[in-house]
């Protein structure tokens, strides 16, 4: 399988997912995913615009990554279009009760540097 | 012939020549009754039956009786580093056990190749780079040249522990000697590299062509017909996880076990980078680079073309590979217009281009190697020329794999003059049911979706109700792959039915449904509940069946 391609945008790791997300793949994506986090990140964005399939065992991984980031104090932010079929099927687990959702990659990172601010205040 | 010449021993030159004795040696009028058995016993065609190392130990046996030599040697050319190496020897066996080398030019032996001319020599006098001979107290030696066609391949020599005056006809009966080794040493290491080189070009092919529904691939390879020029071509066609399938066709440039190693590595880093997920152009990229760093000297010319069914879209990248023949439903054939890019291992940080084109359901591709083509005397173009006529031709019997029909209409009464590979993919119809049965294992989802999702376009479904249903029947596979985890060689299948208004899958298993699954799990059930109209679960002892159905509404 591939590993995602993740870059940092303005110190916030970003993680590019252009491959189908299922059983065969889901634990080692989340590894890398894991591992892409830096000790002092806040956030980290994981786009989904060009995942084209994603299954429960993805979805599970998803919660999964969205659970260690909470232990750290850190927040999990998706990338996922409106017209993304992937839309349809967050909304039918009932993804956005749990993580945050952005239709495109500048409202994500809009979003992180909201979460920057306010753990600049609390400082 | 001349007269015989004198052997100058003392004073003047310390060996002499003996002319015209190169190539294939006739015997004078004067040679012996004796002399014609001995000839007897070297050219004796039993000889033929046996091992390489056999014969030449028989032959130098009898050598050695027939001229009342002490020791009789062969010693065979290693092209690729300039020395000879002794490989069978009577009366001085550990020349062959300490592997004597013996550089070209230097010394007897090396003189006798590098002149490719008998040669006696007086010990007392002459240059021997062998220390075994002077430990033996040899004193006077022939040596012949061994040679195939005009090509040197080896030095027999024999020797004698007191001086002996070696005339004409001593010559020319160790020269017929050398000529019969010569035909065992040849066929002997032709047989040798083609055994290694078909055992490699074996297991360098795909064991299998995949099996898809909707999809026929054949295939051929033939190695040219004559002598070691097995080579550098092949084809490899494999999935990619998700579903999409890769075609690689190529041809390294040059022949033999050298060009096929060159052939696995690229096989191999090919598989890799398009398995890592890497785009077309990324692929090829870095396979030239990777090529021109480990400084193979071997360029090759490579096209590899990558299809998605659902899609019915081709990607090709080319990389100075005869363009790959698209044969259209109607019938017509042309070939893939598109730049293309050197051949991979000439030159750093060559730029590539990927083009794309439709594959609709009733297309056939071709990939083939220029040997399918190239005739002597003949301008490419007609022989891409005939390529087309044929290609059509053979897509129109439509009972017959494509890859066979070129096949037949093509090579069956030309003899090979090159390694000729070829592989053939047609698209077919994917009217009617369904029937899958799979391995029970994670990868096989990718391709699963995708034999689906092109059944499902085939069903008119839309795409909404596309990703819904490949979603869901994925999502059983995934747990029937789950049921059967750690058993070996267990499968499960899938079957789907529409009529026209409601699809219906059946994914079956020998397993339980789990309901105790990790965290998050069980949603694939909900998933599917949710998408869908019904999805029924029947669990026994015999396994698990789940039913999906939900209906079609042809918004699209």
């Amino acid at each position: 399988m591939s590993r995602p391609n993740i870059e940092q945008i303005d110190g916030v790791p970003v993680a590019h997912i252009k491959e189908d997300i299922d059983a065969a793949n889901a634990a080692a994506i989340l590894q890398h995913l894991a591992e892409a986090l830096g000790p002092d990140a806040l956030s980290l964005v994981v786009d989904l615009s060009d995942t084209g399939y994603i299954d429960s065992a993805g979805i599970d991984m998803l919660l999964r990554l969205s659970d260690r980031l909470d232990h750290r104090r850190a927040r999990l932010i998706l990338v996922i279009p409106e017209t993304s079929q992937l839309k349809r099927l967050a909304m039918v687990v009932g993804l956005p009760e749990v993580v945050t959702i952005r239709p495109s990659l500048v409202d994500a990172m809009r979003e992180t540097a909201k979460a920057q601010a306010q753990a600049a205040e609390s400082r | 012939m001349g007269a015989q010449r004198p052997q100058t021993q003392e004073g003047g030159t310390p060996d002499a020549a003996i002319p015209a004795t190169a190539g294939p040696a006739t015997l004078g009028s004067s040679v012996s009754e004796s002399r014609r058995s001995h000839l007897l016993s070297i050219t004796d065609s039993a000889l033929g039956y046996m091992s390489l190392e056999d014969m030449l130990s028989e032959l130098l046996e009898r050598i050695r009786d027939s001229l009342e030599v002490d020791t009789a040697a062969v010693l065979l050319l290693d092209e690729d580093r300039g020395v000879l190496v002794a490989r069978a020897a009577r009366g001085l066996e550990e020349e062959v056990r300490q592997g004597v080398q013996v550089p070209l030019a230097r010394g007897f032996a090396g003189r006798v190749a590098a002149e490719a001319r008998p040669i006696i020599i007086d010990l007392d006098h002459a240059e021997v780079v062998n220390p075994i001979l002077r430990q033996k107290g040899i004193r006077s030696m022939l040596g012949v040249p061994v040679h195939v066609e005009d090509r040197v391949i080896g030095v027999m020599h024999i020797g004698t522990l007191v001086r002996r005056n070696f005339d004409e006809d001593d010559v020319t009966l160790l020269q017929l000697a050398a000529d019969r080794a010569a035909l065992a040493i040849d066929t002997a290491r032709i047989s040798e590299q083609r055994a290694v080189t078909e055992i490699m070009q074996r297991s360098l092919l795909p064991e299998a062509l995949p099996e898809i529904p909707g999809m026929r691939f054949s295939a051929k390879y033939l190695p040219a017909g004559s002598g070691v020029k097995i080579g550098g071509d092949w084809y490899d066609i494999f999935q990619l996880a998700d579903g999409q399938l890769a075609f690689v066709i190529g041809d390294v440039v040059g022949r033999g076990v050298l060009a096929a190693s060159v052939m696995a590595e690229i096989r191999t880093a090919l598989r890799a980078y398009m398995l890592q997920g890497h785009g077309l152009t990324e692929v090829i990229s870095m396979l030239n680079e990777l090529l021109v760093s480990m400084g193979r000297s071997r360029g090759a010319t490579l096209s590899i073309l990558k299809l998605d069914p659902p899609a019915e879209e081709l990607e090709a990248v080319i990389a100075g590979h005869l363009p790959p023949l698209l044969i259209e439903p109607d019938g017509r054939a042309q070939l893939v217009e598109q730049r293309h890019g050197l051949p991979v291992g000439v030159r750093t940080g060559h730029d590539y281009e990927a083009s794309r084109y439709p594959f609709p359901t009733g297309s056939r591709l071709l990939l083939y190697t220029d040997g399918l083509v190239e005739r002597r005397n003949e301008s490419i173009d007609l022989g891409l020329q005939r390529l087309t006529t044929a290609a059509e031709a053979a897509a129109r019997q439509t009972d017959s794999p494509l890859a066979d029909g070129v096949y037949r209409a093509l090579l069956d009464e030309t003899p090979l003059e090159d390694d000729v590979a070829l592989l053939a993919i047609e698209s077919l119809s994917l009217d009617g049911p369904l029937e899958m049965t799979l391995p029970a294992r994670p990868h096989v989802l990718g391709g699963l979706r995708k034999t689906l999702g092109r059944w499902l376009r085939t069903a008119g479904a839309g795409e909404d109700e596309l990703f819904d249903l490949t979603l869901s029947a994925s999502e059983a596979a995934a747990n029937a792959i789950e049921h059967a985890y750690g058993a070996r060689e267990a499968t499960f299948t899938v079957r789907c039915e529409h009529d026209g208004r409601q699809v219906t899958m059946i994914v079956r298993d020998s397993g339980r449904w789990r309901t105790t699954r990790p965290p998050g799990g069980g949603r694939g059930l909900e998933i599917m509940r949710a998408l869908l109209d019904d999805v029924q679960v029947d669990s026994d002892e015999e396994g698990t069946v789940v039913t999906m159905t939900t209906r079609l509404s042809h918004q699209t």
